[in-house]
């Protein structure tokens, strides 16, 4: 299959590239154990580049990769971690709660579901602080606000 | 036995049966739930039982996981979505009856039959984990370093159904677990970035494996329409249900035996138990050509199966620290986080913990029935959650429970860079429970080769240590068979598309 012959290239470059770094390993003891793992790794890709190139020809069609979702959805986690250290969990977990649902539910946005959204995220994060800050006194990621 | 019955009392303290109850509800909600799997339930529990006594948070993780399984037969049976990959073979006869107007009766078939199930696989585990224990503390760093490369290999063949990928996940996970400083000789080791300089936690990596790659298949899902079967309750249902289910004794015993079976073989889950419980009872019926349209006996025995495998898959886990299933090796971050080792010796050191944690799966198995009954009535509303809710909710937690173990945003940004990579993968026909399970049997497998070698350097040689013994054969035999069988089936399947597409 074409995409399992990517996957066993892709696999064998990075596991040469782990075995050329064994060499920053200071003693030979510790280096044992990850050299052999490496090199079943190494047998193990190139089995699977045998066993991709036989089946080539049986390929069956995949479903396309939802570029569009994976990388709002993506975007949006990566921009609730930057704000997390700076305005507090609880509030950048609603800020997220209440973005994601607009942005990846923007079809079907209306001012009625808005609300239920909005509400279910506060809801939600209320229910958080009551339980995480207030019950089980654990620690979060204050920020400026909470 | 007589441990079991000795710790048993302390089941009942106000705070289990409080976590038990909470479990229990909360586990059938979240099964119920399509797209939330047992394993990511289970995974987003571990860091909240850092804050309770190990016996408790153990109970809780127990309860989740026996209830997650019973609750995905909801969904199955209404939604025709498992809510759990264990609960596959319970869709085959259970939505077709919700069909003919019968989701009441296809439901309470389920929660029975899951009781009937969870109780002998339960009673199975009780007889069988200490004597298993005992025989196990025979056992030195090479069988100990064999059995945990067995646990991968097992896994890796029988979860992904590509050998070759599977086994590659499971080195991945080995290689995952040997980031940061070397246990026994103190050296880093794959150390590219400050981040990991501490090695990859097992919680941020549990989580990020499970949960990640759920919250992308869920975005990837939304707007996606699902036929939804009413539910129309009707008196007198119950006890009829009840005796017409117990008359099903082929399908329960099948189920029963079948699921415990496949719970001990380490790496086989529910899913499987479920499948083959069905095929077999759909055997040895006299109209085997009803199922598949609504006969109530494939549902009794897919979920007589997938919950008697509950009890047995913590078998290899609690003696050999070889989870049985995908959820018990979440299930033994659970363990690790409390301090507790399993083998052979945690019966010894933490009798109590364990037995009061056995003695509370058995009440779990009770509550689930009932509390399923019960909530079998308003699943509409659990099925009626949004995914785009499920998706802020699962991320928030996920990042919550990793912040919350070592307080260390290192741990999130590890857990979420672990998730996309396995989303990635598992679009390329990879799994997160083989490299899960190279994570958790990594260290295991390292150290008791490590203390093999020295131990071998110094008396019989290497080779000598490692490749005799009778243990260390059958288990060798064991590894080359797990993986033969896999290869062989590979092989089978390319043959038989090759000749249809001739």
């Amino acid at each position: 299959m074409k995409r399992d012959l990517i996957v066993s290239l892709v696999v064998l470059v990075g596991i040469i590239a782990l075995y050329l770094s064994l060499g920053h390993i200071e003693m030979e003891g510790a280096r044992v154990f990850p050299r052999t793992i490496i090199i079943i790794m190494l047998v193990l890709s190139v089995l699977l580049l045998i066993q991709s190139a036989l089946q080539k020809a049986l390929d069956a069609k995949k479903g396309k990769f939802p570029v569009g979702r994976f990388f709002t959805c993506f975007g949006l986690i990566i921009v609730y971690f930057v704000f997390m250290e700076s305005v507090g969990f609880y509030l950048s977990a609603f800020l997220f709660f209440v973005a994601l649902t607009f942005i990846l539910g923007r079809a079907d946005l209306t001012l009625r579901t808005g609300l239920v959204r909005a509400g279910s995220g506060l809801a939600f994060t209320i229910v958080l602080f009551i339980l995480f800050d207030l019950l089980l006194k654990a620690q979060t990621p204050k920020g400026l606000l909470i | 036995m007589s441990e079991f019955l000795q710790y048993f009392p302390q089941v009942f303290t106000f705070n289990n049966l409080i976590v038990l109850l909470l479990g229990t509800w909360g586990g059938l909600i979240l099964g119920a739930a399509p797209g939330l799997s047992p394993t990511m339930a289970v995974a987003l529990l571990v860091p909240f039982t850092f804050h309770m006594d190990a016996a408790t948070g153990l109970a809780l993780l127990g309860a989740v996981y026996t209830s997650t399984i019973a609750g995905g037969a909801i969904s199955a049976v209404l939604i025709n979505i498992p809510g759990a990959p264990a609960n596959i073979a319970t869709l085959l006869d259970g939505h077709p009856m919700a069909k003919k107007g019968e989701s009441q009766r296809a439901l309470y078939f389920c929660f029975f039959s899951s009781l009937v199930g969870g109780l002998f696989g339960m009673l199975m585990m009780i007889v069988l984990t200490v004597p298993l224990a005992r025989i196990a503390l025979e056992f030195g760093p090479s069988e100990l370093f064999w059995i945990a490369i067995f646990g991968i290999s097992v896994m890796a063949g029988l979860s992904s159904g590509a050998v070759f990928k599977g086994l590659i996940g499971g080195m991945f996970g080995v290689l995952i677990s040997l980031i940061g400083y070397s246990p026994v000789l103190g050296v880093p080791r794959f150390v590219f970035s400050d981040v990991l300089t501490g090695g990859i936690s097992i919680v941020p990596a549990l989580i990020g494996l499970f949960a990640i790659p759920q919250v992308f298949a869920l975005a990837e899902g939304l707007g996606q329409k699902v036929e939804r079967m009413d539910y129309k309750p009707k008196k007198g249902m119950l006890l009829k249900s009840f005796i017409e289910n117990m008359k099903y004794v082929k399908a329960l015993s099948i189920g029963s035996v079948v699921g415990t079976i496949i719970g001990i073989i380490p790496g086989a889950g529910g899913q499987v138990a479920g499948l083959i419980a069905y095929d077999q009872t759909r055997k040895f019926s006299k109209k085997p050509e009803s199922f598949g349209t609504g006969n109530p006996q494939g549902i009794v025995a897919a979920e007589s199966a997938n919950n008697a495998m509950v009890g047995p898959s913590l078998i290899p886990l609690l003696t050999l620290s070889i989870p049985g299933s995908p959820t018990a090796a979440v299930l033994l971050g659970g363990l690790l986080i409390h301090g507790l080792f399993p083998g052979p010796e945690l019966f010894i050191k933490d009798a109590a913990v364990v037995h009061t944690f056995i003695g509370s799966l058995v009440l779990a198995q009770v509550f689930m029935c009932v509390f399923g009954i019960m909530l079998a009535r308003y699943s509409y509303m659990v099925m009626s959650v949004s995914n785009l809710v499920m998706i802020a909710a699962v991320t928030i937690l996920a990042v919550f429970g990793t912040y919350s173990v070592q307080n260390s945003f290192d741990d999130v940004i590890v857990m979420f860079a672990l998730g996309t990579l396995m989303y990635i993968g598992q679009k390329f026909g990879f799994s997160a429970s083989p490299a899960v399970l190279g994570i958790i049997l990594g260290p295991i497998a390292e150290d008791n080769f490590l203390k093999g070698k020295m131990i071998a350097d110094t008396d019989v040689g290497v080779f000598s240590y490692f490749f005799t013994g009778q243990v260390n054969i059958i288990v060798i035999l064991l590894c080359v068979g797990s993986i033969g069988y896999s290869v062989f089936m590979e092989v089978r399947t390319y043959l038989k598309k090759r000749e249809a597409a001739l």
